[in-house]
């Protein structure tokens, strides 16, 4: 069953199409993603199906609400963690969770929550107080806590440290098997593919790829990449006939070739070092990433 | 309702753990009282400092001065002319008195030199007094008898004194900036997206704003009855009305100057924005209310904006209920102007305010 349908949603902020006809399904109990560089979207997008904003185009369905009439009973059963989230400064963290915990017909314990996150240890310090991957995490538990069937998450993890981002995914993977659907907005690709079951790649206001992370990759990758550092005069034209290469991405020293036949492309780069063309500094192969998807569907990293 | 009680017992943590809001909304109106209040009922026991230079003591220097001891308000200092004089320039005389040497019987007019520091007004008074004193002392050498008698009656039993004017005036004031300066922390929470992520939960956002409103009320019942103590047990003002006419006319105040200042907020985009609307607003309606001192003292072009403020009302309102003094404006006027200031506040304020 599904419990988050959307058909042609669209929103403008005047003449900036922030959001542009997205359509997409999130079944109950899977962890959706939605994937894009900052500005891409992602924000607007969770806001219109918290009830926070109203689109203007398109039919939303969330757990058989329409978000914009009906958020009062909407947002009894979700729970909301907002990008650069803020309390009220001078509750304390248990404070802070007993308040939100206070909204909702049924909510985890505070124990539980504040074990969760990892703030056990700093359940009487004021919100003030925190640093920012504390209040982070803080805010992620204000929105567990509601024990809601579909918890929204903007970018949870950004601004923690790897430990703390583990830790997240773990709590978020325990949620899921709890029953709950998660529907989550990241511009971390490694989180996206370690996570979610379902990813939508979006980019300037539009979905432009939707499936597993896995989906993704084998539709867009039969090949490998080989990522190198190399100095010499050997330009890309080159490098793009080697054998096996079906594409390739350069920036500055750093060059990608994507391979159907990684050895045959190695024993090729190896010739042309013999011949004194370049000098590899360093090499690697890899499986292709959903970050490769990105790069190869929008020509830009997601970071930059 | 739970809900509501556990949000009103969340901000009342949150804005009670902030030493500003308790020292501005608490402690602030307190020292006033207690400032205001030694300032003026020092004033209450009038003293003058007077020099006395007696040029060459005789019967009638002896009698004389004799008189003058029993006043109470005049504190006698002898020394010689030049003493006194110098005393007199560095302003620790209010008056200087010369008595000539006087020869009964005869009928030359004797003159009575009094030098005074004119800079001080009382001190007019000081040489009023005296020449009335020296007349009465004519009187008696003369055999007249009394024509007039003054029969002075205090209308009042008790008498009003300045500081019991005060303590009306700064609970007005302290209404006044609970109710304007507290509203800007509505721009704040909006400012840190407080409000924001309260608005993904269930909780519906007008229970954010009255918990503001049942906080600042409470509030305002606890900074003014700090105020009415202060004034009763240290500076003896005498309470009249009732402790429900006051509370009633406290929690009105603060409803009226609460609605005002969401009102002037809805102008503001930050907090900062919000500080200097307020600013600008309570710092001129705090001197044209008449709540520090009275309205004669403001120029008659003036006249028209303090008949316009609502705080010259809620002082008007609450001199009448604290310290019994008769009302300058009736009690219909001073209800029907400061709720007309309420309503339309408030009107405008829900009209305007962005909750983004």
């Amino acid at each position: 069953m599904a419990s988050i349908v959307v058909h042609g949603l669209t929103k403008r902020y005047g003449k900036l199409t922030a959001v542009n006809q997205i359509a997409m399904e999130v079944e109950s109990g899977e962890i959706f993603g939605m994937l894009g560089p900052n500005g891409a979207g992602k924000t607007t997008t969770v806001e219109i199906l918290v009830g926070l904003r109203k689109a203007d185009a398109g039919e939303i369905k969330v757990l058989g609400f329409d978000p914009a009439a009906d958020s009062s009973r909407l947002k009894r059963s979700i729970g909301v963690q907002l990008q650069m989230p803020m309390l009220f400064p001078r509750l304390t963290v248990e404070e802070s969770l007993r308040l939100d915990a206070s909204f909702y017909p049924d909510p985890f314990s505070v124990d539980q929550v504040l074990e969760w996150i990892g703030l056990k240890e700093q359940r009487k310090v004021l919100t003030c107080k925190l640093s920012g991957g504390q209040l982070q995490r803080l805010a992620l538990g204000t929105a567990i806590i509601s024990n809601g069937q579909i918890l929204f998450l903007d970018e949870p993890t950004t601004g923690l440290d790897p430990q703390a981002r583990h830790n997240v995914w773990d709590v978020l993977q325990k949620l899921q098997s709890m029953g709950k659907t998660i529907f989550l907005t990241t511009h971390y690709m490694e989180e996206a593919q370690h996570l979610c079951d379902r990813v939508a790649i979006i980019d300037h206001g539009s979905i432009i790829a939707m499936g597993t992370p896995n989906q993704l990759i084998g539709d867009h990758f039969a090949e490998k990449a080989i990522e190198l550092s190399a100095i010499g005069n050997c330009s890309e034209a080159v490098m793009q006939e080697l054998p096996g290469v079906t594409r390739i991405q350069a920036a500055d020293n750093q060059i990608t070739l994507y391979s159907t036949n990684v050895e045959a492309t190695i024993r090729a780069l190896i010739q042309l070092e013999a011949e004194q063309q370049l000098t590899v500094t360093a090499l690697a192969i890899r499986k292709a990433t959903l970050e490769d998807v990105f790069l190869k569907l929008t020509g830009r990293s997601i970071r930059q | 309702m739970r809900v509501f009680g556990n949000l009103v017992a969340a901000t009342l943590k949150d804005m009670a753990r902030d030493k500003m809001t308790i020292f501005w909304f608490i402690l602030f109106p307190v020292l006033f009282m207690f400032l205001f209040g030694m300032i003026f009922s020092r004033e209450d026991t009038v003293n003058f400092n007077l020099g006395v230079v007696v040029e060459k003591p005789d019967g009638f220097s002896q009698m004389f001065l004799a008189n003058l001891e029993q006043v109470d308000m005049l504190t006698l200092h002898y020394g010689t002319l030049d003493d006194e004089l110098d005393a007199l320039g560095r302003q620790k005389r209010n008056a200087v008195l010369v008595l000539p040497p006087v020869q009964f019987g005869s009928n030359e007019e004797i003159t009575i030199p009094v030098y005074y520091d004119a800079a001080n007004q009382a001190n007019r008074v000081l040489v009023v007094m005296l020449s009335e004193i020296f007349t009465n002392v004519e009187r008696v050498m003369q055999n007249r008898a009394r024509l007039f008698v003054v029969d002075a009656k205090p209308v009042q039993a008790e008498g009003l004194r300045d500081v019991d004017y005060i303590l009306p005036g700064i609970m007005s004031m302290a209404l006044m900036q609970l109710g304007l300066f507290g509203s800007i922390r509505l721009v704040y929470l909006r400012e840190k997206r407080v409000l924001r992520s309260l608005g993904a939960t269930p909780l519906p956002r007008a229970h954010i704003v009255f918990s503001e409103i049942i906080i600042r009320l409470l509030m305002a019942a606890l900074q003014t009855s700090l105020i009415l103590l202060i004034g009763h047990f240290v500076f003896n003002v005498k309470i009249l009305g009732s402790w429900w006419q006051v509370l009633g006319t406290v929690f009105f105040g603060a409803a009226v100057f609460v609605s005002i200042g969401y009102m002037l907020v809805t102008f503001a985009k930050t907090e900062e924005s919000g500080h200097g609307i307020i600013q600008v607003v309570q710092f001129p309606m705090m001197f044209l209310s008449g709540i520090f001192f009275p309205m004669d003292f403001i120029p008659a072009f003036l006249k028209p904006v303090v008949r316009a403020i609502p705080l010259t009302y809620l002082g008007d309102l609450l001199r009448a209920v604290t310290i019994g003094s008769p009302y300058a404006f009736g009690l219909a006027t001073d209800l029907l102007v400061l709720s007309g200031w309420l309503i339309v506040s408030l009107v405008l304020a829900i009209r305007f305010w962005r909750w983004e």
